[in-house]
This record gives structure tokens, C-alpha cells and sequence, in this order.
């Protein structure tokens, strides 16, 4: 156990409300509260509550980390020709990756990471590789106060492709922050798969930050779903550094209780013909509060550029609220950019519409939600982690 | 089989149905008819159990079941049908499981194990072709990028399937050309049997000219002023309808 005494005299200071990036999800709560890593020796038990593979049926290789740290007796790391998949800790030296992200200098979260960083993963498939199953990274948060700093780097070289999935599950009796950065870099006509799901019961603060660089000609497909989580931050940054790129990332997002859920993403247009899609849908139940903030920059040079965005929310129940704003800054002129955001109800004309058909009031809302979430949901490679997302919401939801 | 009493309801402050009495029995045509603001779409909506129309006073009974009293899905299941005078478009969501959810609903209410597969399908086959309804269409999303005819289509299309007891069209010939009107018509009048019978509510008579009317009621101003049999839509149809309000006002 190490406490974290110095976690807030970092050089960063904590984000505030008058900040506009964090005026919607204050963590004054979080900053009064004792966190440490952990340090206790990995015992073979990984958890009575959770099981060390989340995705029932999936085959993945996988990467298990407990508490930040991770844990090679449960893990399952690919060995092929072209792929290079281990824990950071074990990377040598002289191989080890520069991480190349500002967040890490400009943001208090970051900041932390890079200071207290223990694990995570380094992976690096080669030219034309493309490696045979997905691989999973599971993060599980297990004990009160904890903080736990994975930190990823992912590199797919020329002509190659890889699918990752990053899972994190807490405890119910957990507490603390969770804080990963997740890095990559997608080399020309490469192609990143990522799906990222945060799963979690107790109450952790979720601080989760990808920053995705792209170069020519390079695919990157992305999926968030927020299932379940105290208090979620998605903080999602795309840079487009070579003619064109392909982006498209999506995300769900179903709160209920008093939880919380943020989605921050930012594409980056910075080179030409580059083309992005990103598609957030939110239900907020209960006394839920969510963010959207979505930015999309096309800088001077990024002619021809195709991007389109759109945020549809639903608020389901009196209590709940969702702030969402969407940002476009346009700086080329021969360009395609389209958006849309609105923030509504289940729409009653529908709903009496089935229910005239004799379908019940709960059936008729879970058929228009299914509907709602079929757009974000059927774009996910594997058919076992779509299964298995839909499986929770709909116990969560009691469809 | 329906029996609505005195029937009062508002929306808002507004009063639309003031003390409206209507008897149907199995297997009968019922036509109302009235000028625009009577009061139609609204004796509709109620019967179906849209939320928000409040019944302040008056019952609605079918076969002794007091109507008022279910939800609108349960009012579905007992046998109630609202084809709609606009049709809702639901992306997302496919015309075939929509059918499907409400077909085992119904089974389930009357406590029988769901619709096969294939029985249901061969039932998509038979009530599709009985309003001509493209194959393709009952496989995409619930009337989303339907044409004004074929939505109407599918209303009836979704009435063959559910076989209801009372069917209610509400204006279903608005917006129909001549070849949409007969097919329509064909289809609703292939639905008529002893033991179900149909409320059709309409601004004309050119719809009556198919699906011939048992009945025909004026309704205006909230209340109905007038019953009889088909020929009095013919006589609607000559004269407008301020030959009513006249001799009420008489």
C-alpha cells in the first residue's frame, strides 16, 4: 500500500468548475478522499465477483491487470510472427515507447498517470500483420481508496490490423480512481479496432484518455460504452496527420442512479481528404447527469476533409440531465461538415403507437431503445461483445 | 359488443366529446362522419386509450369489459384496433418484430405459448398479399420512408394480422389516390365477418362507396346528431352538413 500523500501537490492543479472542460463533472468529492496504490502481493484469486475473462465466448488474448498492476497467471499473450503484446514493465529500455500525448503535461489526470503509471500494455504489430483475434485488456479495481494508473501503447505498422478491447470492472465495495491512458499510433493503410467498455460497480472515479495519432491512409474504428460506472470520463483524442485517414467512433451511454457519464472526444483534421464519423447516443435514467462534448477541428490544410457528428439523448426520467454541446472549428474551405445534437424525450407517438398494438408499456420502450442503440452497437466486430453489452443493459434496465 | 355511454373527455381545458352514446354489434359497419372539429379523431384516440385525452365522466364497455379502465396495450389485447389516421414512422425498428412482439403479446395475454416461425410467417404471406403490400416493406423499419399509401396499407396490413374484434379507422382514406382506396377497401371488407365489427371514421362518402356502412352518425360539436343508414352519407355527401345543424337548432 502506497498513499498517495503527495497526489495533490502535483504541478497541475486539480480541474475546477470555472474550467469549461470540467464545469459538468466536478471531482471535488474525489480530491477528499485517501487514495493509494496498490501494492499487496497478487494472490491467485482474482475475484469472487468477477471473472478474469468479462466476455462470455469471446476468444482473445487477454491481458489482466489487477488493480493497475498486472498479473501474468491469468493473462493470455499472443504469440505470432509480427506481434509484439507484453506488459510495459517487462518492455526493455531501450524499446520502451515514447509517449508522445499532452495530456500528460497539460491535465492534472494525465499528470498523475505519468507520475504514478505503474503497468499496462505494449503492443506492436508489425508491416502487414494482421494479428488473428482481439485481444482484451481487462482492468479490474478491487478495495477501497484505491488508485490504479494503466497505462497502454499500442503501434500497428504499415498494412496492419488489430482489434483491442479495454474492459474495466470494479467490485462492488470498491472505491478510488481508475486513471488509463491509452496511446497509439496507426501507421499508413494500418487499421485500430478499439472497443472500450466500462463495466464497473462500487464507487470509482473513471478517468479514461486515448489519443490516437494517424497517418496516411489509416483506419481507426472505435466503440465506447459506458454499461456501468459511478462516475465515467471518456476523454477521446484523434489527430489525422496524413491525407486520408478513415475515423469513425461511436458510443452508448445508459446511467442510471446517481452516476455519472462524460464523453469528450476531439478530432484533429490536420492533413487532406480525411473522412470522420462519430455517432453518440444517450439514455439517462434515474438522477443520472451526463456530458457530451464533442470538438472537430479541420485546420487550413485539411482540404476535402468529410466529418460528420451527431449526439441524440434521451432523458428518460425527471431527475436525470445531460449537458451537450458540440463544437466544430473550421478552418479550411473546401470541406464537408455536418452535424447534429438534440437532447429529448422517448418520443410518446411511437410509444403509443406500439402500445396500440398491444405490446406493454416496457416491451414498447425496450423495442424503441434497442432501435436507438442498434446504429452505435451493430458497427462492433465481435458478436460475443455485443451480445454481452446488451446482455447487461438489458438486466440493468429490466427490459 | 361496444357500449359507450355518455362519453365526455378534454384535452386540456378543451371539451371535445360532450355526452356522445354509441351502441355496436357484432359484425355491424358503423360510418361517423362530421364536419372538421367534431370530434372524430378524438372518439378514436380515446377508444384506444391515448393518454392525453382525459374521460371526465361516461363508460366505454366491450363485451362487459370496461375499457376505460386498461392501458392502451391491454385494450389491444382484448381485441381493440386503431388504424391511425398518421401512421408513425419508428426507425430501427422492423415492421416483421414489431408484428411480432404484438402477435405474442396477445398470445400471451390469452395464455398461449408464442406464434411458430413459420406460422407466422405464412401469416405475413397472406395479409401482406390481401393489401398488396410490397414483401420488402413489412422487413424495413415501421413505416419509415413509406409512401402515404402504403403506410395506410400496412395499418390494415397490421389489422389482418392481430385479427381484432373492433377495428376503428380514423380517416383512413385521407390521402389515398382511387387504386390505394380500393385496395384498402379490399382489404378491410375481407376482414368483415359476424363477430367483429368495424368503426369508420371519415370526411367522405367516397370511402362508404367500398366498405359498405351499417350505420351512419353525424357527430358535432361533441355529441351525435344524427343516425342512419348509408344513405345519409349520400345525403351528407349533397348537402354539407349545415342541414344538421339547422334542424338542431330548430
Amino acid at each position: 500500500m502506497t498513499v498517495l500523500t503527495d497526489i495533490f501537490k502535483s504541478t497541475l492543479p486539480p480541474p475546477t468548475r470555472k474550467s469549461e472542460r470540467w464545469k459538468y463533472s466536478p471531482i471535488a468529492k474525489l480530491l477528499n478522499s485517501n487514495l493509494s496504490t496498490d501494492s499487496s502481493v497478487i494472490d491467485s484469486v482474482f475475484s469472487n465477483e468477477i471473472a478474469p475473462n468479462p466476455v462470455e465466448g469471446l476468444e482473445a488474448y487477454r491481458l489482466v491487470f489487477r488493480n493497475g498492476r498486472f498479473d501474468s497467471f491469468l493473462s493470455d499473450l499472443p504469440i505470432a510472427k509480427g506481434v509484439i503484446c507484453m506488459p510495459l514493465s517487462e518492455v526493455s529500455v531501450e524499446d520502451a515507447p515514447e509517449f508522445k500525448n499532452t495530456y500528460s503535461k497539460t491535465e492534472w489526470v494525465g499528470e498523475l498517470n505519468e507520475s504514478y503509471h505503474q503497468d499496462g500494455m505494449f503492443l506492436k504489430i508489425d508491416r502487414n500483420i494482421k494479428l488473428d483475434r482481439p485481444v482484451l485488456i481487462h482492468h479490474l479495481t478491487d478495495g477501497k481508496d484505491v488508485a490504479s494508473f494503466p497505462r497502454h501503447f499500442v503501434r500497428v505498422e504499415e498494412g496492419g490490423e488489430v482489434d483491442v478491447v479495454v474492459w474495466s470492472s470494479a467490485t462492488k465495495n470498491s472505491s478510488g480512481m481508475y486513471n488509463g491512458i491509452l496511446e497509439a499510433s496507426i501507421a499508413p493503410n494500418a487499421t485500430l479496432m478499439l472497443e472500450k467498455i466500462c463495466n464497473e460497480d462500487g464507487e470509482v472515479y473513471h478517468f479514461s484518455h486515448e489519443n490516437i495519432i494517424q497517418e496516411r491512409d489509416s483506419k481507426f474504428k472505435m466503440h465506447t460504452f459506458t454499461v456501468k460506472g459511478h462516475w465515467v470520463r471518456n476523454e477521446l483524442e484523434i489527430i489525422s496527420q496524413g491525407k486520408g485517414t478513415d475515423s469513425v467512433f461511436n458510443g452508448a451511454f445508459l446511467p442510471t442512479g446517481n452516476e455519472h457519464v462524460d464523453n469528450h472526444t476531439i478530432m484533429d483534421h490536420t492533413s487532406t481528404d480525411g473522412t470522420s464519423s462519430e455517432l453518440y447516443r444517450g439514455i439517462m435514467y434515474g438522477n443520472s447527469t451526463g456530458v457530451f462534448n464533442g470538438k472537430i477541428f479541420v485546420r487550413q490544410d485539411a482540404q476535402r476533409t468529410n466529418a460528420f457528428q451527431q449526439n441524440t439523448n434521451i432523458v428518460a426520467d425527471r431527475g436525470a440531465s445531460i449537458n451537450a454541446k458540440p463544437e466544430l472549428e473550421i478552418y479550411a474551405d473546401d470541406v464537408k461538415c455536418s452535424h447534429g445534437c438534440t437532447v429529448g424525450q422517448f418520443d410518446l407517438d411511437a410509444l403509443f403507437y406500439l402500445k396500440s398494438r398491444g405490446i406493454d408499456e416496457k416491451a414498447a420502450k425496450a423495442l424503441l431503445v434497442e432501435a436507438f442503440l442498434a446504429d452505435v452497437i451493430s458497427n462492433v466486430p465481435s458478436a460475443e461483445l455485443r451480445e454481452e453489452i446488451m446482455k447487461i443493459y438489458t438486466e440493468r434496465h429490466g427490459w | 359488443m361496444l357500449k359507450i355511454k355518455n362519453l365526455h373527455a378534454k384535452v386540456g381545458d378543451n371539451e371535445i366529446l360532450k355526452g356522445l352514446n354509441l351502441d355496436v354489434k357484432p359484425g355491424e359497419i358503423h360510418a361517423i362522419m362530421g364536419p372538421n372539429g367534431s370530434g372524430k379523431s378524438t372518439l378514436a384516440a380515446v377508444l384506444a386509450g391515448r393518454e392525453a385525452y382525459e374521460v371526465t365522466n361516461g363508460t366505454v364497455e366491450l363485451d362487459g369489459t370496461d375499457l376505460l379502465d386498461l392501458e392502451a396495450s391491454d385494450r389491444a389485447r382484448e381485441g381493440v384496433f386503431l388504424a391511425f389516421q398518421y401512421p408513425i414512422e419508428i426507425p430501427g425498428v422492423s415492421n416483421l418484430n414489431f408484428m411480432k412482439a404484438a402477435v405474442n403479446a396477445k398470445l400471451a395475454h390469452q395464455g398461449q405459448p408464442p406464434i411458430k416461425a413459420k406460422d407466422f410467417l405464412a401469416k405475413v404471406k397472406e395479409c401482406s398479399s390481401l393489401v398488396e403490400l410490397d414483401g420488402r416493406l413489412s422487413e424495413r423499419s415501421v413505416n419509415e420512408g413509406f409512401s402515404g399509401g402504403e403506410k395506410k396499407r400496412n395499418e390494415i396490413f397490421q389489422m389482418a394480422i392481430l385479427e381484432p374484434k373492433l377495428c376503428i379507422l380514423d380517416e383512413t382514406d385521407s390521402g389515398l389516390d382511387i387504386d390505394a382506396l380500393r385496395v384498402v377497401s379490399k382489404g378491410v371488407n375481407a376482414m368483415r365477418s359476424p363477430d367483429r365489427a368495424f368503426i369508420v371514421i371519415t370526411h367522405y362518402q367516397r370511402l362508404l362507396d367500398h366498405i359498405i356502412p351499417d350505420f351512419v352518425h353525424v357527430l358535432s360539436n361533441g355529441i351525435i346528431v344524427k343516425s342512419g343508414g348509408k344513405e345519409l352519407a349520400l345525403e351528407l355527401e349533397a348537402k354539407g352538413y349545415d342541414w344538421i345543424k339547422e334542424e338542431q337548432n330548430a
